[in-house]
C-alpha cells in the first residue's frame, strides 16, 4: 500500500531532485562558470585544513565506491560471483563505518574551522549555511544506518529495498512502494541525499564535477589559439558578424 | 616563508644532468605521455607544453575587469613634494583607478628620467572619491543652525541674526562645546555661504579686518586652489597665516646663511653628485618617487652615508651608518668641521676651498672685537662706515670690510647689501672682486696681534652654558680691533694654530675641548674615528670632483628647537669645501619645501597685488602661541637660552615678550595688530582731520593705542573668523593640539598642564586671570574628507578631489609643472575650492553693501626681505623706541603703515579679474620688477574682460584655468619673455651678463593646455637661484657661483657669521651645538629612563610609510598595509622595561595631553626613543584613555609650541621678514613623554 507522500517522496521528489541537478548545473556552468569552484579557504587558515580536508575528501570517496557498489550492482550479480550476503555485509559494515567515519570526522574538522575560524567563517557564503548542515545530517544518518541497522541490530538489507527502487529511478521505473518499509534512518538518509543533490549546483559542492583530475595528464603549458573566424574575445553578437566579400 | 638554498646534495642529485631539463621525473613523464593519448590537441615533443584552439571566453572577463571609457591626467594636492602624474581612468563617469603616468620629457642621455613617478600613496587616492568619509554635502554645527535659524526669524538681516548669536555668551559657550562632538547637520550651499559671509562681514565691522584669518599651506601643491582663497582673504584685508615656518619646516638657517628661503637641487641632480649623505632624511620613504636617483647614482660610484638614531629604512641603501643619539647631529658635524678646517685648511691649503672661500663666504670679512670687563667678544660686521668719511658712500653702514692680501689694506668689495638698494651703486652689487684678493686669515699679517677671544659653549648634557678661550690674530682699524670671520671660525671649531693663546684641543683625541672628533663621540656616541674619516672622505672628495658632495637632510634633524644650529653645522662643511651652486653638491632640504615655481604669478593673484598693497602676511606661530594661549603655559624664560656673554637684554622675558618687541619694532608681523579696529583707526583720524599714520604713531607713542600681541585674551583682539582649505590644521600640523582645543575653539581637551606661576610669566602681555575659552566665531573648513579638523569646524564645505577640478602643481623635486585635471565633473554636492571662494564672496559682496561700503584700512607691515626696507636697522643693534632708545619711525624703528582703501561689495568683482595696479606698477619678486603689459593685453584677448561693474573692462580670472593661465603668464619659469626681461633688470643691479639664461626660451610661453599635454619643463628665472639653462640639472645657487650674483645676505656670501644683537644674546653668532632641550629642566618632566611601570622617552613625531600627513592614513589600503590604528614605535628594551608586547595598548602622557596607542615593538628604534608618526588623524580608531578618561587625542596632543627669539630678528639685512621666508619655526622634536601599558580592554 503505498500512501501518497510516498509517491511522493521515493516517485515524485526523486526527479525533480535530478531535474534541479541537472538543470541547475547547466544553469550554473552558462551564467556562472568563474564561480564554478570550491572557493579555497587555505589561504585564511591550512593547518587544520590540511589535516579535515584529506580525511573528508578520501572518506568521502570510498563512500561513494560503497554507494555504487550497494546501489547498482544487482545483488544477484554479486552472489553469482560468489560473494555471499553474509560477507557483503561484513565488508559493508567494515568498509562503510571506516569510510564513513573517516569523511564525518574530516567533516567536523572542517565545520569547526568553517564556524571558529573567523578568517574563514567571514569568507563562508550564505548556499553555506544550507550546504553544509545538510551535508552533515546526510552523513550521520548514512552512518547511523551503517552502524546502527546493519551492526547494532543485527543486518539490514537494503539491497532488497533501496537498491532496486534506486535502480528503478534511474531506469524511469519507480516503484515507489519498495520504499514504503524501510527503517525511518534510511528514509532520512535518502530524503536528505536527495536534498543535497538538489542543492548541489547551487552550492560550492559543484567543484565535485570540475575536480582537476586530468592535471595529472596535462603539460603545465597551455596554449589557446583564438578560435578561427571570431574577432576579439568574445563571441561575435548577432548583426556583427565580419563580412565575407 | 624558507628559502631553500642549493647544497651539495642537491648537485649531486642531479646526476651531472642525466636527465633532460623539463619535467619533474619519469613518473611525471609516463602520466604526460599517456595523455597525448587522451586529448586531441597537439602536445610538444618536449611534453611541456600543450596547444589548443579556442577556451579563450574567460579572457573577456579580466578584460572587461580594466575597460576604460577615459584617461585623464591630474596629480596629488597633499602636501607632498611629490607633483608625481597620475593617470586617473574614468569607467561609466566613476573615477575607477589610477596609474603613473610615464609621459615626462626626457631630462637627457646621459642620466635615468624622471618617469614615472608615484608611490602606494598615490596610487590609493582613487579610493577618496566615493568612500565612506567624503563629504558631499554643505554641513554645519546642529546648534548653531538652529540658533541662527531663529535668530534669521527676528532680524531679516543675516548680519544681525549672525551677531545675535555670537555675541551672546550663552548661545556661543553653546556652539562652541559642541564643537568635536558630532551634531553636523546638512545645510544648503545658500544657507552655508550665508552663514560665512556673515561671518566675515561681522567680524570685519565689529573686530576689523585683521581678525579674520586664512590658513592653507604649500602652494605648490594646488597653486590656483590655494591662490584664490588667499586672494580673497587678501581683498577683505584678511592676514594668511604663514605654515613653512609653522611646520618648523622652514630651515631657519637658509635665511641666515643664504638669505634665501630654500632653494635645492631637483632630484636629478643626485645622480651628478658623488659623495651623498643622508642627514635625517628618510628618502625611500618620504620621497619615494625619486629615492630611485639615489639608489642608480650608487652604479656611477657615489658613495652614500646616512646619518639616522634609528634603523631608518634608507640606512639599507647606505655604505656607512652612522647612529647619533637624537637631536646631537650638530655636535658629529662641527667635529666633521674640525676635521676639514684642520687637515685642509691649516695643515694644508686646497686652492679650490680657498679660491671659493674667498669669493662667495663672509669668511675673510672683518669683524670688531669689542672689550667686556670678562675679555675680548667677538662683535659687529666692520663696515666703510668705520673706515672714516673719505670711504663712506652711499649705505656705508651696510658694505662690509675685508683685507686685500695684494695690498694689506681694508677695501670694500662690490656685493653687499649696502650695493644693492641705491641708485649711485648700480652695477656694483656683484661678487667681482677685480684685482682684489681678500685676505681669509690676518694669522699670516705682519700687522696681526694674537688676542685672545671668549666664545659660548652649551654642550654640557642640560644645555647649560659655558665659556671658551681661544686666541684670534687680531689687527687694528681705526679705532677697531678686528678680526675675520675664517679666524673665528677657526677657534670656535677649536683648530689651533701657531702663536695663538687660549685653550685648544691637544689633538682629535681631546674629548675636553669642543670640537673634536672625541668630544662629539661622547656626545653622540658615534665613533671618533669614522667621524674623522668620513670628514675626509667628504673633503676629498670635494676637493677631487670639485664640489660635488651633497647633503640630503631632512625633518630629523630640522624640528628640532635649535635646528638653526644644527643646519648651520651642516652648511658650514658644505660652504667650506666648495660645494654650494655646484651640479651634484650642496645642500639639498627636503622637508615640506614646495618650490612655487611659477612663484610671481601666484604671488601677484595670492596676494591680489593686481589690486590692493600691501596684504597681511602672518607668522603662523606666533599666531598659534598667542592665540592658543600657549604662552599662558610657557614657563621657559629666554634665560635659559642665553650665552655667558650675553649683556642680559633678553634676561629675564618670556618668548611672548621678544614677539611684542618683534612687533613693536617691525621685525615681524603682528595680526590682529592693534587692539583697536583698524578701520575705526582710519575713521578716527579722518574725523579728528589727522593723517592715520601720524595719528597712528601718535596714539602708540602715549600708550592709548596698544599692540593686540600684547593683550592676546581681551575679546577685541581674539581672532574671530578662520577659514581652513587644503589642510588639516588640527589633525596634522596643530602643535599643542589640546591647547587649540581648549582655548582657540571653547570645547573638550585633555591639558593637564599648568600655568606659568606669576614670577615666570611674560613681562609686558598683559594677564587676564580667568583664560578665554572659545574664541573663534567660525571655524570654517572645506575637505573632501572628514578630518579633525573638520569635525571641530562649524562649517564644512564639500570640496572637489584632485580628480575632479582644474589646477597646478610643481615642485623642485623635478623642474616640470603639470596640472591637476577633472576627470568627473564634482559629483554630490561639492565644489572645487575656486567656486566655494567665489560663491562665498558673492554672497559677502551683497551683505557688505549695507554693512561695510568702501572702508580705509591702516596696514601695519614689517620690514620686508628683498626690499629696501630690509636696512632699516643698521648693524643688527636693537634700538626700542618705546625704552626711548629711538625715535618711532615707521619703516625704520616700528612697521611700516600704509593705509588702503577696502571696496567691500567689489570683493567679488575683483576676485574674478585682474585689477590696475599691474598696468600701474607692474609686479616685483625678489626684488626685481617686472612689466607684464604684455601679458595683461594677452590675457585679456584670451580670457575676455569684464563687461560691467566695479572690474569693467579688466582680464577675466574668473574660472580656474582663466586664473592658472594669468599665473603662468605672469611667472618667469613659465614665461620666457618675462625670464629674459627679469635678468636684463637684474643685470642693470649686478653688473654682470644674465639675461643669456632666459634668451634660449625668450618665445617659450606654458599655457595651461600645454601643462595638461604634458609636464612643462621650466625656464631659467631670476626668481630662482639656479639655471637649467641648455637642460641642465637643477642646482640651487649656480647663478651666484657662475655669474658672480650676489647672495640676498649683508655681505653678498654666505653667512658663517651673524652678527644681530640678539644672536650674540643667544651666543649663535657662529655655527655652534646645543643640546636638545631639558624639559626635565625646563617643565619639570621626569628625567629620561624607565622607572616602576612607566619610562620616559624622547618623543619624535616623523613622517609615515604609510600617509602623506593625514591624508591616505585613513584610507582602507592604507590603513591594511599599515597596523590600522594609531601607533608608536617603541623599542625592545623600553617595552621590557615596562612590560609591554608588540600590539598591546598603551598610553603617552605628558603635561601637554594624552595618547592611547597601539605598541609596535621594533629592533629599528633605539633605546629611550620613540616615534609616532605624524599626522595619525583622530578620526579612526582613537579609544578613550585612561588618564583622562577623554578619548586620546593626535600625534599633537604631546607636543606644545616653544618660540626661540632668534626666529624673530628683522629688519636686518637677510634677517628679514619674508612670508614662510622667516619666523619662528613651530618645532616640536625636543618633547618627551611618559609611556605606560594600559589596560588592554578599551573604549570608544
Amino acid at each position: 500500500m503505498t500512501t501518497s507522500l510516498d509517491l511522493l517522496l521515493w516517485g515524485a521528489a526523486p526527479y525533480a531532485a535530478i531535474a534541479l541537478l541537472v538543470g541547475g548545473g547547466v544553469w550554473r556552468y552558462r551564467y556562472d562558470r568563474f564561480g564554478w569552484t570550491s572557493r579555497s579557504s587555505q589561504l585564511h587558515e591550512s593547518t587544520l585544513l590540511r589535516i579535515g580536508s584529506p580525511l573528508f575528501h578520501f572518506g568521502l570517496l570510498l563512500v561513494i565506491g560503497g554507494h555504487v557498489l550497494g546501489l547498482l550492482v544487482p545483488k544477484n550479480l554479486t552472489e553469482l560471483l560468489g560473494v555471499t550476503e553474509d560477507n557483503y555485509h561484513l565488508v559493508s559494515l567494515g568498509m562503510g563505518s571506516i569510510a564513513g567515519l573517516a569523511a564525518l570526522t574530516g567533516l567536523a574538522i572542517l565545520l569547526w574551522r568553517r564556524l571558529r575560524v573567523p578568517a574563514v567563517r567571514n569568507a563562508s557564503l550564505r548556499s553555506d549555511r544550507i550546504a553544509y548542515p545538510v551535508l552533515a545530517l546526510a552523513m550521520l544518518a548514512g552512518l547511523t544506518t551503517t552502524v546502527l541497522d546493519n551492526g547494532l541490530r543485527g543486518g539490514y538489507d537494503y539491497r532488497e529495498t533501496i537498491s532496486p527502487w534506486f535502480r528503478g529511478i534511474l531506469l524511469l521505473h519507480p516503484q515507489p512502494e519498495l520504499m514504503a518499509h524501510v527503517p525511518l534512518d534510511y528514509k532520512l538518509h535518502v530524503v536528505l541525499g536527495m536534498t543535497l543533490f538538489a542543492l548541489w549546483p547551487f552550492s560550492r559542492l559543484v567543484h565535485a564535477f570540475s575536480a582537476p583530475v586530468h592535471y595529472l595528464l596535462r603539460p603545465y603549458v597551455v596554449y589557446r589559439r583564438r578560435e578561427p573566424g571570431r574577432v576579439g574575445n568574445r563571441a561575435t553578437r548577432r548583426g556583427w558578424e565580419p563580412v565575407d566579400r | 616563508m624558507s628559502v631553500r638554498t642549493p647544497s651539495a646534495s642537491d648537485s649531486a642529485d642531479k646526476g651531472g644532468g642525466t636527465r633532460p631539463a623539463g619535467t619533474d621525473g619519469s613518473a611525471t613523464d609516463a602520466l604526460l605521455r599517456l595523455g597525448r593519448y587522451l586529448t586531441r590537441s597537439t602536445t610538444s615533443a618536449d611534453l611541456r607544453a600543450v596547444y589548443r584552439t579556442g577556451g579563450r571566453d574567460g579572457d573577456a572577463f579580466y578584460r572587461d575587469r580594466w575597460s576604460h571609457d577615459k584617461v585623464v591626467p591630474s596629480t596629488h594636492g597633499v602636501n607632498c613634494t611629490g607633483s608625481c602624474r597620475w593617470k586617473v581612468y574614468v569607467s561609466d563617469g566613476i573615477i575607477t583607478w589610477e596609474s603613473q603616468d610615464p609621459d615626462y620629457p626626457s631630462i637627457g642621455p646621459d642620466k635615468p628620467e624622471y618617469e614615472p613617478r608615484g608611490c602606494p600613496r598615490g596610487a590609493s587616492f582613487s579610493w577618496y572619491s566615493y568612500s565612506p568619509t567624503r563629504v558631499r554635502f554643505p554641513y554645519a554645527r546642529g546648534v548653531l543652525v538652529e540658533m541662527y535659524r531663529e535668530a534669521r526669524r527676528i532680524h531679516h538681516d543675516p548680519v544681525a541674526a549672525w551677531a545675535s548669536v555670537v555675541d551672546d555668551p550663552h548661545k556661543r559657550g553653546v556652539y562652541h562645546r559642541a564643537r568635536g562632538k558630532g551634531g553636523l547637520v546638512r545645510v544648503s550651499w545658500d544657507e552655508a555661504a550665508e552663514m560665512v559671509a556673515a561671518a566675515h562681514v561681522h567680524a570685519i565691522a565689529t573686530h576689523g579686518p585683521d581678525r579674520v584669518a586664512g590658513f592653507s599651506p604649500i602652494p605648490a601643491m594646488s597653486l590656483v586652489s590655494h591662490a584664490v582663497g588667499a586672494r580673497f582673504m587678501a581683498l577683505i584685508g584678511a592676514p594668511m597665516l604663514s605654515f613653512y615656518d609653522w611646520y618648523a619646516d622652514l630651515p631657519v638657517a637658509s635665511p641666515q646663511v643664504f638669505g634665501d628661503q630654500t632653494d635645492v637641487p631637483e632630484s636629478a641632480d643626485w645622480w651628478d653628485a658623488a659623495y651623498l649623505m643622508m642627514w635625517g632624511s628618510n628618502v625611500p620613504v618620504t620621497r619615494t618617487p625619486d629615492a630611485h636617483w639615489m639608489v642608480e647614482a650608487r652604479y656611477r660610484g657615489q658613495k652614500v652615508v646616512v646619518v639616522s638614531p634609528d634603523y631608518a629604512d634608507n640606512t639599507k641603501f647606505a655604505d656607512e651608518w652612522l647612529a647619533p643619539h637624537p637631536g646631537t647631529d650638530a655636535a658629529l658635524a662641527m667635529a666633521m668641521g674640525h676635521v676639514v678646517l684642520t687637515e685642509f685648511f691649516v695643515r694644508r691649503e686646497v686652492d679650490y676651498f680657498t679660491d671659493y672661500a674667498r669669493q662667495f663666504t663672509d669668511l675673510p670679512f672683518l669683524v670688531t672685537l669689542a672689550e667686556r670687563p670678562e675679555g675680548l667678544v667677538p662683535a659687529k660686521f666692520l663696515t666703510a662706515a668705520d673706515l672714516g668719511p673719505e670711504a663712506a658712500g652711499k649705505a656705508a653702514e651696510w658694505k662690509t670690510v675685508l683685507i686685500d692680501a695684494v695690498t694689506d689694506q681694508p677695501v670694500v668689495p662690490n656685493g653687499s647689501i649696502g650695493f644693492r638698494w641705491n641708485a649711485e651703486d648700480e652695477g656694483r652689487w656683484n661678487l667681482d672682486l677685480g684685482e682684489v684678493v681678500p685676505r681669509l686669515s690676518l694669522h699670516g699679517d705682519q700687522r696681526h696681534e694674537p688676542v685672545e677671544v671668549l666664545l659660548p659653549r652649551f654642550d654640557a648634557p642640560d644645555g647649560a652654558a659655558g665659556v671658551l678661550r681661544r686666541g684670534v690674530p687680531a689687527r687694528r682699524i681705526g679705532e677697531h680691533l678686528v678680526t675675520t670671520v675664517f679666524d673665528l671660525l677657526l677657534a670656535q671649531y677649536g683648530v689651533r694654530r701657531a702663536g695663538l693663546p687660549g685653550v685648544w684641543p691637544t689633538g682629535y683625541d681631546d674629548a675636553s675641548q669642543p670640537c673634536t672628533p672625541a668630544w662629539q663621540q661622547e656626545i653622540t656616541s658615534v665613533p671618533a674615528d669614522r667621524v674623522a674619516r668620513i670628514a675626509r672622505e667628504f673633503a676629498s672628495t670635494a676637493e677631487e670632483s670639485r664640489g660635488r658632495c651633497m647633503i640630503l637632510m631632512g625633518a630629523g634633524t630640522n624640528h628640532w628647537f635649535h635646528s638653526d644650529t644644527v643646519y648651520r653645522s651642516f652648511l658650514a662643511l658644505l660652504t667650506l669645501t666648495g660645494c654650494q651652486g655646484r651640479n651634484g653638491g650642496g645642500w639639498a632640504h627636503y622637508v615640506g619645501q614646495e618650490k612655487v615655481r611659477p612663484l610671481t604669478g601666484h604671488a601677484t593673484l595670492a596676494s591680489a597685488l593686481d589690486w590692493v598693497r600691501p596684504p597681511r602676511h602672518m607668522i603662523g606661530t606666533a599666531y598659534w602661541y598667542l592665540h592658543t594661549d600657549q604662552w599662558r603655559y610657557d614657563s621657559m624664560r629666554n634665560d635659559a637660552l642665553l650665552s655667558p656673554l650675553a649683556t642680559g637684554a633678553l634676561a629675564g622675558t618670556s618668548a611672548a615678550d621678544a614677539l611684542a618687541v618683534s612687533a613693536r619694532l617691525g621685525w615681524m608681523p603682528s595680526y590682529p595688530t592693534f587692539d583697536r579696529n583698524p578701520l575705526d583707526l582710519v575713521a578716527e583720524a579722518e574725523a579728528a582731520g589727522t593723517d592715520p599714520v601720524e595719528h597712528v604713531v601718535e596714539q602708540l607713542r602715549t600708550g592709548q593705542l596698544g599692540f593686540a600681541c600684547e593683550d592676546p585674551d581681551d575679546p577685541r583682539n581674539w581672532p574671530r573668523v578662520l577659514t581652513v582649505w587644503r589642510s588639516n590644521l588640527l589633525g596634522s600640523s596643530a602643535k599643542g593640539h589640546e591647547y587649540f582645543l581648549r582655548h582657540l575653539l571653547g570645547t573638550d581637551a585633555n591639558l593637564r598642564a599648568t600655568e606659568a606661576p606669576p614670577d615666570r610669566r611674560p613681562r609686558t602681555t598683559k594677564w587676564h586671570e580667568r583664560a578665554p575659552e572659545g574664541k573663534l566665531d567660525l571655524l570654517l573648513a572645506m575637505d573632501y574628507r572628514m578630518t579633525s579638523t573638520t569635525l571641530f569646524a562649524d562649517v564644512v564645505l564639500p570640496a572637489a578631489t584632485w580628480y575632479e577640478k582644474h589646477d597646478l602643481s610643481s615642485t623642485d623635486m623635478h623642474p616640470f609643472v603639470h596640472s591637476f585635471n577633472a576627470a568627473v565633473d564634482p559629483p554630490w554636492q561639492t565644489r572645487t575650492d575656486f567656486d566655494a571662494f567665489h560663491t562665498i564672496a558673492r554672497r559677502f559682496s551683497e551683505l557688505a553693501e549695507d554693512h561695510l561700503g568702501v572702508r580705509r584700512d591702516l596696514v601695519a607691515t614689517p620690514m620686508t626681505h628683498d626690499t629696501p626696507g630690509e636696512t632699516a636697522q643698521p648693524h643688527g643693534v636693537v634700538r626700542d623706541w618705546r625704552l626711548g632708545q629711538a625715535d618711532p619711525v615707521p619703516g625704520r624703528t616700528m612697521p611700516v603703515l600704509t593705509v588702503v582703501e577696502r571696496d567691500y561689495p567689489a570683493v567679488a568683482a575683483k576676485l574674478a579679474t585682474l585689477g590696475p595696479l599691474l598696468d600701474a606698477v607692474g609686479t616685483t619678486t625678489k626684488g626685481i620688477t617686472y612689466d607684464v603689459s604684455e601679458e595683461l593685453a594677452w590675457l585679456a584677448a584670451k580670457n575676455g574682460v569684464a563687461a560691467s561693474g566695479p572690474a569693467a573692462g579688466r582680464p577675466l580670472i574668473n574660472t580656474d584655468i582663466r586664473a592658472a593661465d594669468a599665473l603662468l603668464a605672469l611667472s618667469g619659469t613659465t614665461n620666457g619673455h618675462l625670464a629674459a626681461q627679469g635678468f636684463r633688470s637684474l643685470e642693470r643691479r649686478v653688473g654682470q651678463p644674465l639675461a643669456h639664461l632666459a634668451t634660449e626660451n625668450e618665445g617659450r610661453r606654458v599655457a595651461f593646455a600645454d601643462t595638461r599635454a604634458q609636464p612643462a619643463a621650466v625656464t631659467t628665472s631670476p626668481e630662482w637661484s639656479g639655471s637649467e639653462t641648455g637642460g641642465r640639472r637643477y642646482s640651487a645657487f649656480v647663478i651666484n657661483v657662475e655669474h658672480r650674483k650676489p647672495w640676498h645676505t649683508l655681505t653678498g656670501r654666505q653667512h658663517f657669521f651673524l652678527d644681530h644683537d640678539w644672536m650674540h644674546e643667544l651666543g649663535e653668532a657662529l655655527p655652534v651645538y646645543r643640546p636638545p632641550l631639558d624639559m626635565h629642566r625646563l617643565f619639570g618632566e621626569p628625567r629620561l629612563g624607565p622607572a616602576g611601570r612607566e619610562v620616559t622617552v624622547r618623543y619624535l613625531t616623523p613622517h609615515s610609510k604609510w600617509s602623506i600627513h593625514s591624508t591616505y592614513q585613513d584610507n582602507l589600503i592604507m590603513l591594511s598595509l599599515s597596523r590600522g590604528g594609531q601607533t608608536i614605535w617603541i623599542s625592545p628594551g623600553d617595552a621590557e622595561a615596562i612590560g609591554v608586547g608588540d600590539n598591546d595598548w598603551i598610553e603617552a602622557v605628558n603635561r601637554n595631553g594624552v595618547v592611547v596607542a597601539r605598541a609596535i615593538v621594533s629592533h629599528r628604534m633605539p633605546t629611550g626613543t620613540v616615534f609616532m608618526y605624524h599626522a595619525q588623524d583622530r578620526a579612526v580608531n582613537v579609544p578613550r584613555s585612561e588618564a583622562t578618561g577623554k578619548r586620546g587625542g593626535t600625534h599633537n596632543s604631546l607636543t606644545k609650541l616653544l618660540m626661540k627669539p632668534t626666529h624673530l630678528i628683522g629688519g636686518y639685512a637677510q634677517l628679514s621678514f619674508g612670508f614662510n621666508y622667516l619666523g619662528p619655526t613651530g618645532n616640536q622634536r625636543d618633547e618627551i613623554t611618559v609611556i605606560r601599558r594600559r589596560s588592554q580592554e578599551v573604549s570608544y
